[in-house]
């Protein structure tokens, strides 16, 4: 009789699977009574994995403690339990139940709330296109317009994205689903362990953005802001017609369908619509539509936002910043000695790079309440990015609200999640050293009451900021995407005071492997990065790639445009030959 | 519908409100220069005095009010700015090409003021565009009729917001090819272009018989009627039925041109102008007796079959058969020179001065509705003025300054390296369209055109 290789993990996707469907259907009361008992059932009373955490209870003692946006550190103990703060204070009990972690060197914040987020998100398959298809009056579904499509159905807390967001200190997620122009109804989601389904709350608010679909109607933003116009007037329409259908005989029966159906609780004001936007341009335009049709709007996504601080601030838009700063290259690769016409428009590129960069702390200033978005962004420099921020004018206790208040009130979630509080949901963010200092790291991320410890690396440092290590060799990497676990050969050779390569992979066009050179190789301290493009079907898709090497090892992200951020991992091939 | 319609009205109001109170209005006195009013003739050394946007005065020895500035046009031509009836600059997205009727797209929700085009085409003299759908559908979207107030990023502040609404449509080769040929639709063929048209016009009017219909019962007591399903689509037809839209139609072959004028007499349709209008030499009595008239290029034809029998000489007989004609760039090159293209009615066709500058001031004006505002030289109009060293319609004209409302946007003695009002924090050197002085018409649909050698390996 074969033996499962790995009985307890198929045994929790068994119970994943069971539960996920009728759960989130029982409600929230049931939901509670899941949580209550919940842990026990699922690792029973014997736990074959070895994945059950002895206890459920834990303090942490005698930290520097930030209980709340811009509040002093205080010295306290913190205890936990079955997910919840228990106490927070100086002079507190220790259940003897408590594991405890001794806190005299560690710093702790609440946990991080990603606003709006698609970690572990997957787009659902698009229907098949029906035979008598017309590109010109799609389906809605076939359209990208599917209100009634949930995050909570495409959402995978295994998924590698959730290990990464939770790794940077997210706890809590406003999960969007992924889609077109409507995309659905997101969900709440703690980032807990994988035993649980983790939600907290579905059907929060509507995804929506100017995308078009490709190929068919609405193709384009024109078409796609015409369109929301008609599904939110005959939503509307809808719904009176059922009212005097309700009450009154001699009615044609009015006709129901799942786009107007699923439209009713943002027409009459129950959910907000999130709306993806990039720049000023596209905030006008979800505000335009907001203005017309009167439904409660936030955007999310911004970058450039800055011509628009005072519009934002007049319509009461609930504003979600990318977690992101502009790459740098353009600043980096600037020559010197270039005659006065290319200094200019060098000036140009740097003016606009420091205005980038500096816009958070001015909407800030203006009094305009934010939070963050990791869509589209690395959560592993959402660090890097908040430091460049605050470099810039934002000031910490804000870039803390954005993380932690700010976010839980956008979502609804103040009551039990943003600060470090008894009673509160028990997402911790703790560190080795003040939360926004260079050499601060995350060692501890308390999820929904679970413990997520990190490893802590000690950096060599180098005055100069020059290499200070090796990366040259030949790596065997492996990475892993949505589409299964795929790996190369990574070569990387030292060209005079820069670095060349170059870097193989599965052809995406078919069998066999494809090879690109590398390019963009950087090092700063131990972190490499790099980058390079693969040619897929006509396009080129750019990525790229940045990790941390000890020795012989690399620990990074991919990130491959307009797919999202993915874990890649190398080592390099012990050297036999000298190169003396 | 009601409660639609109020929150149109609200909409509406609040629109208005707001960009009437953001446009700026300048004052300013040009003083001493050959005055060219398109209408009213041309004055020498004589002074035009704008004063809160508006032209106060025109005559000599003007004085400048207290606080406002004076510009020295002593040896130049002071002209109306110059308008272009079609343009497809400042718009994020020129094509919804994906139905053969888009009616309810509007080209005012993707005005971009940021594009570098509209700084240029003041370095032209031109202060008003005709920003347009593009021609890959019969009835194409909603266009938007741009004043160009650069250096504002409020497309609201650039939209002319007292112009009245014009909506695009197309005949001929383009929405046959990307419906017909390109989705296997209607329309294959003009005739099929017809159908679309007259099927379209046949449901609008259904539809808002339909509304009708509810809204009278709604009004009876103990009514138990329900609202018809919204369309934007039918609304917009209906609007056009009722003469609160103007038609502007991308239209080459003669034939196809008499098809619309006779689909326009059917259904009661007046207000209609011709686009490109390749062969409306063959219909100008046509053209002139029935419609707004046509708007043309100078000489550009040649870049596909149906525009093929050309002529330059196009403009001076539709204009000589009374038809209202003016020229037109269709490109955010041209549009730096409409000028010339002007010119070029007086060597092919002899047009006098002031009947070459009409076909790029006061004609696309009226054609655009706006001829009681812009266009030409006079007291009460806005003040749009372009300055030229050298005659506008000479080969060696030189614009030197622009004015909208009375506040100058360009003037060539501070004309800068770079203009550009948005710079990407991270290209050094960001992407330039090399194909810019194509058609933008046509954007996002090219991949439906075979290319030249596609079509000779067609025929090996």
């Amino acid at each position: 009789m074969p033996i499962p290789k790995n009985p307890g993990k198929d045994f929790i996707n068994q119970i994943n699977t069971h539960m996920k469907k009728p759960l989130w259907k029982t409600g929230l009361l049931g939901l509670c009574a899941w949580g209550l008992f919940g842990s026990g059932t699922l690792f029973a009373q014997s736990d074959p994995t070895g994945q059950k955490p002895i206890t459920q209870t834990y303090a942490f003692t005698n930290a520097t403690v930030h209980a709340s946006p811009g509040s002093e550190g205080q010295k306290a103990t913190i205890v936990v339990k079955d997910g919840v703060i228990i106490s927070v204070g100086s002079g507190v009990t220790i259940p003897a139940a408590a594991k405890v972690i001794a806190g005299d060197s560690l710093y702790i914040y609440p946990g991080f709330i990603d606003a709006a987020s698609q970690a572990g998100i997957t787009k659902p398959e698009d229907p098949e296109r029906p035979s008598d298809f017309v590109s010109s009056n799609p389906p809605d579904e076939i359209a990208g317009i599917t209100p009634w499509r949930s995050a909570t159905d495409q959402f995978d807390i295994s998924s590698s994205q959730v290990d990464e967001l939770r790794k940077a200190g997210f706890t809590m997620a406003h999960l969007l689903p992924d889609g077109g122009m409507i995309a659905g109804k997101s969900t709440i989601m703690v980032l807990g362990t994988k035993g649980s389904t983790n939600l907290i709350k579905a059907n929060t608010a509507l995804a929506a953005s100017l995308n078009g679909s490709r190929g068919m109607y609405p193709g384009t933003t024109v078409g796609v802001m015409a369109k929301f116009r008609d599904v939110y007037k005959n939503t509307s329409l809808t719904q009176d017609r059922m009212a005097a259908f309700a009450s009154n005989s001699g009615v044609s029966r009015p006709e129901i369908n799942p786009t107007y159906s699923a439209m009713t609780e943002v027409v009459n004001g129950q959910i907000p619509v999130f709306f993806e936007v990039e720049n000023d341009l596209e905030v006008r335009r979800a505000i335009s539509l907001q203005k017309e049709l009167g439904f409660k709007l936030v955007v999310y996504g911004l970058e450039q936002y800055d011509k628009v601080i005072d519009l934002l601030k007049s319509s009461g838009t609930g504003v979600i910043l990318k977690l992101d700063t502009p790459a740098d290259k353009a600043i980096k690769n600037q020559k010197n000695d270039v005659d006065e016409a290319v200094q200019a428009q060098y000036d140009r590129v740097k003016e606009s790079y420091d205005r980038t960069i500096a816009q958070a702390g001015k909407l800030a200033e203006a009094g305009v309440p934010f939070a963050f978005s990791t869509i589209d962004a690395k959560p592993s420099d959402a660090m890097k990015s908040l430091r460049a921020m605050i470099e810039a004018g934002l000031t910490e206790s804000a870039a803390m609200a954005a993380l932690t208040t700010n976010a839980a009130s956008m979502i609804g979630m103040n009551r039990i999640a943003g600060t470090v509080e008894q009673g509160k949901l028990a997402n911790l963010v703790i560190t080795t050293g003040p939360i926004f200092s260079e050499d601060s790291q995350i060692k501890h991320v308390v999820a929904d009451g679970s413990i997520f410890d990190y490893e802590i690396k000690t950096k060599m440092k180098n005055g100069n900021g020059e290499a200070t290590v090796e990366v040259a060799g030949t790596w065997d990497y492996t990475s892993e995407t949505p589409a299964g676990s795929s790996g190369g050969k990574l070569t990387i050779e030292k060209d005079g005071d820069d670095y060349s390569g170059t870097i193989t992979y599965d052809d995406p066009s078919g069998n066999g492997t494809a090879t690109s050179p590398i390019s963009d190789v950087s090092i700063s301290g131990s972190q490499l990065s790099f980058s390079f493009e693969v040619s897929a079907g006509g396009m080129a898709i750019s990525v790229s790639v940045s990790g941390e090497i000890s020795g012989n090892s690399m620990d990074g992200s991919m990130n491959i445009a307009q797919f999202g951020s993915f874990p890649i991992s190398a080592t390099r091939n012990p050297n036999f030959i000298s190169n003396n | 519908m009601k409660k639609i319609n109020i929150l149109l009205a609200l909409c509406l109001s609040l629109c208005l409100s707001f960009s009437w109170a953001q446009s700026p209005k300048g004052s300013v006195l040009i003083k001493n220069g050959t005055v060219l009013t398109v209408t009213n003739g041309t004055y020498e050394n004589t002074d035009v005095l704008i004063q809160d946007g508006v032209i106060k005065k025109i005559g000599k020895d003007l004085n400048a009010p207290s606080g406002v500035t004076t510009v020295d046009a002593t040896g130049k031509y002071v002209m109306p700015g110059i308008i272009d009836a079609h343009s497809h600059v400042a718009l994020d997205v020129v094509n919804e090409a994906t139905a053969p009727i888009v009616a309810e797209v509007r080209m005012k929700d993707v005005v971009n003021p940021y594009e570098i085009g509209i700084y240029r085409a003041l370095a032209g003299g031109v202060t008003i565009s005709h920003a347009m759908h593009g021609s890959a559908n019969v009835v194409g979207g909603q266009n938007a009729t741009l004043k160009h107030r650069w250096g504002s990023s409020n497309p609201e502040d650039i939209i002319m917001q007292d112009a009245p609404r014009t909506i695009k449509f197309a005949l001929g080769e383009n929405p046959t090819r990307v419906h017909g040929r390109g989705n296997g639709i209607q329309p294959r063929s003009r005739m099929g272009v017809e159908a679309i048209l007259r099927n379209g016009f046949s449901e609008a009017l259904q539809y808002k018989k339909a509304w009708e219909d509810f809204n009278k019962a709604k009004s009876q007591k103990g009514s138990n009627a329900v609202a018809p399903e919204y369309n934007e689509r039918l609304q917009t037809l209906v609007d056009i039925l009722d003469g609160k839209i103007i038609i502007h139609c991308h239209s080459y072959r003669a034939d196809e041109i008499y098809m619309l004028i006779n689909v326009a007499k059917d259904f009661g349709i007046k207000k209609l102008v011709f686009q490109h209008t390749n062969e409306g030499f063959k219909v100008a009595p046509e053209i002139a007796e029935y419609t707004m008239g046509a708007s043309v290029f100078a000489d550009w034809w040649a870049y596909k079959f149906e525009v093929y029998y050309s002529t330059a000489f196009n403009a001076a007989i539709l204009q000589k058969n009374g038809a209202l004609t003016s020229i037109n760039s269709d490109s955010a090159e041209l549009i730096r020179h409409l000028y010339h293209e002007a010119a070029k009615t007086q060597r092919y066709g002899n047009l006098t001065d002031d009947e070459a500058l009409a076909m790029i001031t006061i004609n696309p004006a009226r054609q655009l509705g706006i001829g009681d505002k812009v266009g030409s030289l006079e007291e009460g109009k806005h003040g749009d003025v372009a300055i030229f060293e050298g005659h506008p319609l000479s080969s060696y004209a030189i614009p030197q300054m622009t004015f909208v409302d009375g506040v100058k946007y360009f003037d060539i003695k501070e004309d800068q390296d770079d203009q550009r009002q948005q710079v990407s924090p991270t290209e050094t050197v960001e992407p330039i369209l090399l194909t810019e002085h194509n058609h933008r018409c046509m954007q996002d649909t090219e991949h439906l055109f075979e290319t030249a050698s596609a079509l000779f390996q067609m025929n090996q």
